[in-house]
């Protein structure tokens, strides 16, 4: 018996072990996230409304988002019969996977990394592509007019700003002087590239809302056009899995800005997991703020502000920053 | 071009300012069941005839009929009544409202020549059939 | 203008009739084969169609068509005899884009056919009605007249495909279905469809007694209410020529203009819904739950009023009411700088909203628009002003007018009205008089003397009218409704050709539509 323990925390404690626990605790990280934000926007947006969020279920309804999951798994699974079958089925667990390979390399503290890839931002805009392209087979493959229209204009909307998004992290890249995450923390010890690079924090929260599919940019799934976009033919646990990508990107691009320009965890008297939640859930917050103020964005306007407004804006700072480092 | 960037802005920011100063305000809804509502007097709930102050199970309608006649929706369906001993008119034994067909307009109300009628301020309306709401007003006033 | 028009009509008589006792200026009977240049002579002189309806008088069918000139008040009523076993008459929706749907309606409704008349299928029946049911005897409906009602089949074509936006809803307008024919993000072509909440409002004032109509006029448009039970009494009342107490004329004043608040602000809420805002919606309903409270407390609903009656009100107003009303206002004024800086300022609103629908003048004539769209386009043609009833003459207040005509300008006018309203209640409290609440000698049943009337009220959505034609008994031949959302409604296809499927929703939430008083 003692024998088998050593064995398996030698085994954990070697890197494979490391991984595979680190990879377990995303996922655990990953859904009680999305429990916590469900809950959280729901509370903060009825603040905002000056009404009570949730409040039935559980002490001030925390037990709520429970109760939703529990609903949706009760739910009868509809498919549509004329629905494109290999391309309905796999677009809900598609949408996953950026996320999960997103919180890899993500640094929660400074010993806490799942594991530290040296092209570490490029591995999670590479991914992050993908989550277009489970965007279009939802869309394609539930046989309806307005998923499609809303699959269309997600596709179109997320192109658009992932450029901006990239061009608005490659001034940090280049000061840091290196595409991994860890590192890119440790340069901002004594100063936030906030703080260096205003511009391209703006640009880059506006970009990542906008690839989140949230108020103002949420065109997509806009309710009162469209009834609920691309994932309208979905019910019951399908359909919370496309919340739960949703959510939990809402935490990535927060965690993302967090460690580019925030600090990461760098900070004092507290532990830097705490730091690095405290940050990130603040710029959640503010994403959450942003959808229960704003209308909706036109589809037009919203192109319009990212090829005209944003990248303009991107290469400019890049150009400043480019010059200022040579000089 | 720079002024109506600037304005723009300054606008989006004044927007987060109301809803951040909402945020932190006091809620304005009330927690119905938990909490009850104070009813105005005058809620229009469903009709009811109205006791007689002396004697709280007597009701002064005379079966006249009028309320039948004038309800546009024809919820009143039947007022009967019989002449008692010792009095002048008639009095209602039978008063049935089908509920589910009333607008509350007020017109029996306003119609009875002998005010027999008024509004109850009964919100609690609630069942499963449809019968539920075939009240007999003689048999409420009696209860 | 109106010699002129004597003097280019050579035989017909254009008679002059007593405004306060009929509710237009001049009558004019004419016969089919000169409608087609009537409707041209008055389209020359700039003038717009009201209403068109049609009577059935038993022996023939009547059409009447009114004629009105904004801001310069000239009610003309053309008559047209028609015989009830084969009505024909020319379509003049040519000339009057507005004429278009008032001549389906009454297609099928009394069987009568536009000659010219592009399109002539079911606006709000539908197919298995087997008779036109407006008319007094049962006329069925001939089999060539089915297959003409029934003809509206959207198919597919190449290149574009038929969207339906409705008629469930998220975007709080009622019941209404828009057939879209859509290039990609871009609509060609959109067709209302109606008749989904038709409950024949029409048919039942004819089988009731005026007072017993009066709680169906609120169930009309449940949102302003108060303003279709004014138009009812007020009509009734210059009917039968009942004179109202000042107190209860007052009262009404301060209960209409509430309803109007709250209308606008419900408006407010569902607009910026529809564009993606929903936190304005709350904060628009804690605003109404106040003008809601103190119209319960005094008339004891909150939303579909059946408060005033022939001669007065049903009941007297209490204190409670009085210093729920001031406390309302006092507390509204302060709410203008937060609508301000949360919606009217917003960059990506003014966005949305700026330069879309954008109606000519030309097209609000044409179309017969009415209400805050009609003043949007520069248009200050406000029936409280122009044609002023129950002591609005006494008041003071100013006409709220916008500059391009699109859906900002709709916007602002009815934040304007908003404010308009707030004085107008300052103003009527203050000289609340004293006194009966109600006429002494009403009769109990109102048999009024035999005649029409057009009777026009200003609802918060525009101008209502109503006619009624009354043949001594107690309950009308026919009454007809004019409701401002119908003719609005007319000019979104218009509007919405080759927008984007967003601005088609913004279009249509800024023509604050009630598909209940359109459907009726």
């Amino acid at each position: 018996m003692p024998a088998m323990v050593n064995a398996l925390l030698e085994w954990a404690s070697s890197d494979a072990g490391k991984m595979i626990a680190g990879l377990v605790g995303v996922l655990a990280f990953v859904v009680v996230n999305a429990l916590l934000l469900t809950w959280a926007e729901r509370k903060i947006a009825g603040h905002m409304q000056r009404r009570i969020g949730p409040k039935e279920v559980g002490p001030f309804g925390l037990i709520q988002p429970i109760a939703d999951a529990l609903k949706l798994l009760g739910k009868e699974i509809l498919t549509p019969a004329r629905a494109d079958k290999p391309l309905y089925y796999l677009a809900p667990t598609l949408i996953f996977v950026p996320v999960l390979v997103s919180f890899i390399v993500i640094p929660f503290d400074a010993t806490l990394q799942v594991t530290d890839i040296n092209v570490g931002i490029l591995v999670i805009l590479a991914f992050s592509s993908i989550s277009i392209l489970s965007i279009l087979m939802a869309g394609w493959g539930s046989e309806n007019k307005y998923s499609l229209i809303g699959a269309i204009r997600s596709i179109a909307q997320n192109i658009a700003y992932e450029i901006p998004l990239l061009l608005s992290l490659l001034p940090v890249i280049m000061l840091a002087n290196s595409f991994s995450l860890k590192e890119i923390v440790e340069k901002q010890e004594g100063l936030w590239f906030v703080v260096v690079q205003p511009v391209a924090f703006v640009i880059y929260f506006i970009a990542a809302v906008a690839e989140t599919n949230r108020t103002p940019f949420d065109l997509p799934e806009a309710e009162s056009e469209l009834v609920a976009g691309y994932h309208t033919e979905y019910s019951g646990m399908r359909f919370a899995l496309f919340f739960l990508a949703e959510y939990t990107n809402m935490f990535i691009v927060s965690a993302i800005a967090t460690t580019f320009f925030l600090g990461g965890y760098q900070g004092p008297v507290l532990p830097g997991i705490l730091w690095f939640l405290l940050k990130s859930y603040a710029l959640v917050f503010v994403i959450i703020w942003l959808r229960w103020t704003y209308p909706r964005v036109r589809f037009d306007q919203l192109l319009n502000v990212a090829w005209k407004g944003l990248i303009p804006l991107a290469f400019l700072n890049l150009l400043v920053t480019g010059g200022l480092l040579k000089l | 071009m720079i002024q109506g960037f600037v304005k723009g802005t300054a606008s989006l920011i004044a927007g987060l300012g109301v809803t951040i100063r909402a945020f932190f305000q006091p809620v304005v809804t009330s927690q119905y069941p938990r909490e009850v509502l104070t009813i105005s007097p005058r809620f229009r709930g469903h009709t009811k005839l109205v006791a007689d102050p002396e004697d709280p199970g007597k009701n002064r309608c005379t079966a006249c009929g009028i309320c039948v006649k004038g309800c546009p929706s024809g919820s009143i369906k039947s007022v009967e009544g019989e002449k008692r001993e010792g009095e002048k008119r008639k009095t209602a034994t039978v008063y049935l409202l089908d509920y589910t067909t009333c607008s509350q307009c007020g017109i029996c109300v306003e119609v009875c020549p002998f005010d027999a009628l008024a509004f109850s301020r009964d919100f609690h309306s609630a069942g499963y059939r449809r019968e539920d709401f075939h009240y007999d007003l003689v048999k409420e006033l009696k209860r | 203008m109106i010699e002129e028009i004597k003097a280019r009509l050579p035989g017909d008589g254009l008679i002059e009739v007593p405004f306060p006792q009929k509710g237009y200026h001049y009558a004019l009977e004419t016969g089919a084969d000169k409608l087609p240049d009537l409707a041209a002579l008055f389209d020359e002189k700039r003038f717009y169609l009201e209403c068109l309806l049609c009577t059935d008088y038993g022996e023939y069918l009547e059409l009447v068509y009114f004629f009105n000139k904004h801001l310069a008040p000239s009610r003309v009523k053309v008559t047209l005899k028609l015989d009830p076993a084969h009505p024909v008459a020319p379509s003049i929706s040519a000339v009057y884009g507005s004429a278009s749907w008032y001549e389906r309606e009454i297609h099928e409704f009394y069987g009568v056919l536009f000659s010219g008349h592009p399109n002539m299928a079911y606006l709000f029946l539908h197919s298995g009605i087997d008779h036109y049911p407006l008319r007094k005897d049962r006329v069925p409906v001939p089999p060539e007249d089915l297959a003409r009602l029934d003809s509206f089949n959207p198919c597919e074509q190449e290149d574009s495909f038929f969207i339906n936006l409705g008629p469930q809803h998220p975007s709080t307008h009622g019941v209404l279905r828009v057939v879209l024919k859509m290039d990609g993000e871009y609509i060609e072509q959109a067709e209302p469809v109606l008749g989904y909440l038709h409950r024949m409002h029409e048919k039942m004032a004819e089988n009731r007694t005026y007072q017993q109509f009066l709680p169906n006029t609120g169930r009309m448009d449940y949102l302003g209410a108060m303003s279709f039970n004014l138009g009812h009494v007020l009509a009734v009342e210059r009917l039968c020529s009942i004179p109202v107490p000042e107190r209860a004329q007052s009262v009404r004043i301060i209960a209409t203009e509430l309803n109007r608040i709250s209308s606008h602000l419900l408006w407010l809420g569902a607009y910026l819904a529809d564009l993606g805002a929903l936190t304005p919606f709350l904060y628009v309903f804690d605003d109404r739950e106040q003008i809601l409270d103190v119209l319960e407390g005094v008339t004891g609903s909150r939303l579909t009023y059946c408060y005033f009656r022939f001669g007065g009100l049903y009941n007297d107003v209490d204190d409670p009411f009085i210093e729920g009303t001031k406390a309302f206002v006092k507390r509204m004024w302060s709410r203008f700088s937060l609508y301000e800086k949360l919606v009217t300022g917003n960059v990506i609103f003014r966005n949305r909203t700026r330069g879309i629908g954008t109606i000519t003048q030309e097209q609000a004539r044409k179309f017969g628009v009415a209400g805050p769209v009609l003043r949007s386009a520069g248009i200050a043609s406000d029936m409280r002003k122009e044609e002023p009833y129950s002591g609005y003459d006494a008041l003071d207040f100013t006409v709220p007018v916008g500059g391009r005509g699109d859906a900002l300008d709709t916007y602002v006018v009815r934040l304007t009205e908003m404010e308009n309203s707030l004085r107008i209640i300052e103003q009527a409290l203050a000289r609340l008089p004293g006194g009966p609440y109600m006429a002494e000698k009403v009769p109990k049943k109102l048999k009024p003397p035999p005649g029409d009337l057009y009777h026009v009220v200003e609802t918060p959505r525009g101008e209502l009218g109503i006619y009624i034609v009354s043949d001594e008994s107690d309950r009308p031949l026919r009454m007809k409704w004019r409701v401002p959302s119908f003719s609005n409604l007319m000019v979104f296809p218009e509007l919405s050709r080759g927008t984007l499927l967003a601005d088609a929703v913004a279009i249509l939430g800024s023509l604050d539509l009630v598909i209940p008083e359109i459907d009726r």
